[in-house]
């Protein structure tokens, strides 16, 4: 049992006991002269050497003293530190140690890795009879690597194979492991090895998990106190696609963090693995730059593009930060058919073909047939069918639109003349809701769509402020239809009726608008708002997604969108040749990016690639920050936030801590009391002072 | 002006506490305040019934000696009157006091000086009542003022004494040998000093003056702090005069101090009892008109005898 301070700074405090001393020691003296008429008699006195510098009032002195010692050593906040009741950290009996070890990229810094490794030997070494410990590898994620076991060789062998990964820095994954496996140890000493840099990166202050008391928890800080890195931070591509040719330039961010420019890093772009260009560029010190490269035409098979940056800089010592892959991808196509009645004018039949063609986020692909020569390979080739004004297909070409939609396809319907609940009797199952009766609002010279929900992902595109004025087509005539409970109402009429709505069928999306999209019962087509609408609602249709051109390692890649991949087995290979596969039947298809560099899937049978994702390390476990190991220390003691020392501390339950640390009450209730019983000598001195006072009548100086 | 009157030891008597009269601004007021008081205390001046010249006549008023009527102006104007007389002025009085800086020393609400200031006050305007002429000499090392005595310089005299500020070092021999030189008559003279000095040097210095037939009357005010050495603190004492500053631990040195004082005080009254010299030890804390009554008391007792 010994007595500890949380706030061992207080005790300085102490010193102040010096300060009364010192002055009276230095200045009696010189304060104390006092006016006497002649010194005849007193210099006549047989002179004596005395000590006047002295204390003359020890008890007044001790208890000023002692008051001033207890005030320090209760502000000090002293606690009996009694080791644990259950014989942990410091008592005897076997041990249960967990030992995490932070192997996130930016442990590749220096020799980070290195020391740490060591430091996990060191803490394993101490492994010894029934002891038994957990090697617990983290990152954004933690694994036990080894154990629980006594066996220090299998452990060693796990530490031995451990390497800094790609991903970044999370500490609750950590100490949730650690916590499930010290709350299941059955030996009665738990303790806790935190090796890591302590990158600020890594934790956000959030909630920790709370160690269960008696837990002894050690910080081993192996991060560098002067840090410096030149890396990428992310890279722009812009497509340009003038004269019929897709381009892609290419602009990559770079940053530096460092005391010192560098001036000679070279940065080159790669294609598939090929040095397209190099530049030269300085980077300020604690700042960053753009390089922007020659625009390169996009090949038609997807392309696997990198920006390496290089440089002499020697304290540049992470590595891992120095490169940033992209994919390039020939554009995305939607392909869309229109059907439309055969009695369409052609000047109508240009705005549903003319606002698609615009379009390149994605590009889409317009066959427009009219009613009665669709055929079902038209239905084949779309992602996408829109009924303009005209009833459901018949036959194979109504079968297949059906299939399409099922599977993940779109159909659009917008509601005319000639599509009422009986001609598309043969889609009711699909449509959300029953068409009813035109409603002619001519004579008011038309209705306006009242309300939208911008909300929707099919009217995304309108979301922000003040985006899209919908109120300025006017509607003529329009159909009434009624939404089933659990379709989806997108948009309504002035007057309450229905406008847009949405069903879900199968994989696939079925829209209906109330009105017609070829400017017979509306001048929305000549409206601005009309090109961004029609786009979203293709685009919604066909469950078109944007292709990312890289993701960050520890996210998660959902493969399930795409109706194929369903149907047949397929894989997916990580940069470093480790494979996933999923068969035929997985209708849910995830991949945990772990690794940096580019994956590849593809079909089980295929030998090309059919998708190749570029997965980059989070730029943010660049930032080499730290935080002090003892503000983690504090997060996982239970119920405190009492500093605690980083080293070898001991958690202790609320109530327990809150007990121990009660003493100081006690200390400052005793100083209060000695200060109180000082005042008695102190007065009765202050009128014997007084009195000498008035015998010098202000001549006396008083100390 | 109410004035506060603190009660001596001495029964049946009320007198006047010095810090009272260290309030009273108005030398001449405190003056008489403190003479009128002892006067009356002794009922009968020991100086009464000396020799008058006429000065003028006054109303007779109830109460008035029969004796002093002039019968021959009530037989021209059959009116009472009475005659006034000038007292004889035969008698000098030169009070010489120090005004060295040792003399501003005060362990109370009075200085020592202010308290010799009183004291000569109170002799100025006693001896003025009784006709003497009055004058005045405040020395440090060397004569500071000096107010030749004369019947009508009483205000003079006051009015020196209360501009009068503690200065410069302390010194008996050069101002008392001034003294002597010029003075032409025999006279009283009263000497109020702290008398820092060697005893025989003192005596030397005042004998001088005795033997030009001067009647000579030491005063020697000390403050009670410099008879007792009450402090407790060890300090360093500075010398008021010279500046000079030994460290004293008064603890240890009170009793040689309180003898060596006690020695001092003693040997002073001897060699001036040998020199037949009237002395007397004022301590500042107590009443002054007890000690002016206890002194003249004391002085006319001994006239007696002489």
């Amino acid at each position: 049992m010994s007595l500890t301070f949380l706030a061992p700074l207080f005790l300085l405090g102490i010193l102040a006991v010096a300060v009364p001393v010192i002055v009276h020691l230095v200045n009696r003296e010189r304060r104390n002269a006092v006016a006497f008429p002649s010194l005849m008699f007193l210099r006549r006195v047989p002179f004596r050497s005395v000590r006047r510098q002295r204390i003359r009032h020890w008890l007044l002195f001790a208890m000023r003293t002692l008051a001033l010692i207890l005030l320090a050593a209760a502000f000090a906040r002293p606690f009996l530190d009694r080791g644990d009741r259950n014989a942990t950290a410091a008592g005897a009996g076997p041990r249960e140690l967990v030992v995490l070890l932070d192997r996130s990229y930016s442990m590749g810094y220096g020799d980070r890795w290195t020391r740490a490794t060591a430091a996990a030997e060191r803490a394993l070494a101490g492994l010894s009879g029934a002891d038994r410990a957990t090697l617990v590898l983290f990152d954004d994620e933690a694994v036990a690597a080894a154990g629980p076991t006594g066996d220090a060789a299998i452990l060693r062998a796990a530490l031995q194979k451990a390497r800094p990964g790609a991903s970044a820095t999370r500490y609750a994954p950590a100490l949730s492991v650690a916590q499930q496996l010290v709350e299941r140890a059955e030996r009665p000493r738990r303790e806790i090895v935190v090796i890591s840099d302590f990158q600020r990166a890594g934790w956000d202050g959030q909630e920790l998990p709370r160690l269960p008391g008696g837990t002894s928890l050690s910080a081993e800080d192996v991060g560098d106190t002067a840090v410096a890195n030149v890396l990428v931070t992310g890279v722009d591509v812009t497509r340009d696609a003038r004269d019929g040719v897709d381009r892609a330039i290419v602009a990559a961010r770079l940053a530096r963090s460092g005391p010192r420019p560098v001036d000679d890093a070279r940065v080159i772009l790669e294609l598939n693995g090929r040095e397209v260009e190099a530049k030269r560029v300085s980077l300020p010190a604690r700042g960053a730059t753009s390089v922007t490269f020659a625009s390169v035409p996009v090949p038609d098979a997807t392309t696997r593009g990198s920006v390496r940056l290089s440089t002499s800089a020697s304290d540049d010592r992470l590595a891992t930060d120095n490169i940033f892959h992209f994919v390039l991808a020939r554009a995305q196509v939607v392909s869309v058919l229109i059907i439309e009645s055969p009695n369409t004018p052609a000047a109508r039949s240009v705005f549903l073909p003319r606002a698609l063609g615009i379009g390149d986020r994605p590009t889409f692909r317009v066959v427009q047939r009219r009613s009665d020569r669709v055929t079902p390979a038209d239905v084949d080739e779309a992602r996408v069918v829109i009924l303009q004004g005209v009833g459901m297909p018949g036959g194979a070409v109504g079968d297949r639109i059906r299939t399409l939609v099922r599977d993940g396809g779109g159909l659009v319907v917008a509601l005319g003349e000639q599509n009422g609940g009986r001609a598309l009797a043969g889609a009711s199952e699909m449509l959300p809701g029953t068409i009813g009766e035109i409603v002619d609002r001519s004579t008011e010279r038309g209705g306006s769509l009242g309300a939208l929900d911008r909300g929707h992902p099919a009217l995304e595109t309108f979301r922000g402020a003040r985006s899209g004025d919908f109120t300025s087509a006017r509607y003529l005539r329009y159909r009434a239809f009624t939404p089933a409970a659990n379709d989806a109402i997108l948009a309504r009429f002035d007057d309450g009726t229905v406008a847009l709505a949405e069903r879900r069928v199968g994989r696939g999306r079925v829209l209906v608008f109330g009105s017609t999209l070829d400017g017979y019962w509306n001048d929305l087509p000549v409206q601005p708002v009309f090109l961004p609408l029609v786009q979203s609602l293709v685009r919604h249709a066909a469950g078109w997604t944007p292709e990312r051109p890289w993701e960050t390692v520890g996210q998660v890649l959902a493969l399930s969108s795409p109706a194929a991949t369903s149907r047949t087995p397929s894989i997916a290979v990580s940069p470093s040749g480790e494979r996933t596969r999923w068969s035929a039947g997985d209708s849910v298809r995830s991949l945990r990016l772990r690794e940096q560099g580019f994956y590849e899937i593809r079909d089980a049978d295929a030998v090309t690639a059919r998708r190749i994702v570029a997965v980059n390390v989070d730029a943010a476990e660049s930032e080499l920050g730290a935080f002090a190991p003892d503000e983690l220390v504090r997060a996982v003691s239970p119920g405190s936030d009492a500093p605690l020392s980083a080293s070898t501390t001991s958690t202790l339950s609320a109530a327990e801590r809150e007990q121990r640390q009660t003493l100081w009450w006690y200390i400052l209730v005793a100083a209060i009391l000695l200060l109180a019983a000082e005042s008695i000598p102190s007065n009765r001195l202050s009128r014997t002072a007084r009195q000498d006072a008035a015998l010098a009548v202000g001549r006396i100086d008083h100390a | 002006m109410h004035i506060g009157r603190a009660r001596d030891e001495t029964a049946g008597t009320m007198f006047i506490d010095p810090k009272v009269l260290a309030k009273i601004d108005n030398l001449e007021l405190l003056a008489r305040t403190v003479v009128e008081g002892f006067i009356n205390g002794l009922h009968r001046s020991p100086n009464l019934g000396a020799s008058m010249d006429f000065a003028e006549h006054r109303a007779y008023m109830p109460g008035d000696d029969l004796r002093r009527i002039d019968w021959r102006l009530f037989g021209r104007s059959d009116r009472y009157f009475v005659k006034e007389f000038e007292a004889d002025t035969n008698t000098n009085l030169l009070i010489l006091l120090d005004i060295s800086a040792s003399m501003g020393f005060a362990s109370g609400a009075v200085s020592k000086l202010q308290y010799a200031k009183f004291l000569a006050s109170c002799l100025a305007y006693f001896s003025s009542r009784q006709r003497d002429r009055v004058g005045l000499v405040t020395f440090a090392d060397a004569i500071v003022d000096y107010v030749p005595p004369a019947a009508k310089h009483l205000n003079i005299v006051l009015q020196t004494i209360a501009r009068a500020t503690p200065q410069g070092q302390g010194s008996l021999d050069a101002p008392l040998n001034q003294v002597a030189e010029h003075a032409r008559r025999r006279q009283i003279v009263v000497l109020i000093s702290d008398l820092y000095d060697e005893p025989e040097r003192i005596v030397r210095a005042v004998a001088r003056l005795r033997n030009r037939g001067n009647d000579l009357i030491v005063l020697h005010v000390l403050d009670p702090a410099e008879l007792d050495l009450p402090f407790d603190d060890a300090a360093n004492f500075e010398d008021m005069e010279t500046g000079e500053a030994i460290p004293v631990v008064p603890g240890l040195l009170r009793d040689q101090y309180r003898t060596l004082v006690a020695d001092h005080t003693a040997t002073l009254a001897r060699l001036m009892r040998e020199e037949r010299i009237d002395y007397a030890l004022f301590n500042t804390s107590q009443p002054l008109d007890h000690a002016l009554f206890a002194y003249l008391a004391d002085r006319q007792r001994l006239s007696r005898t002489r």
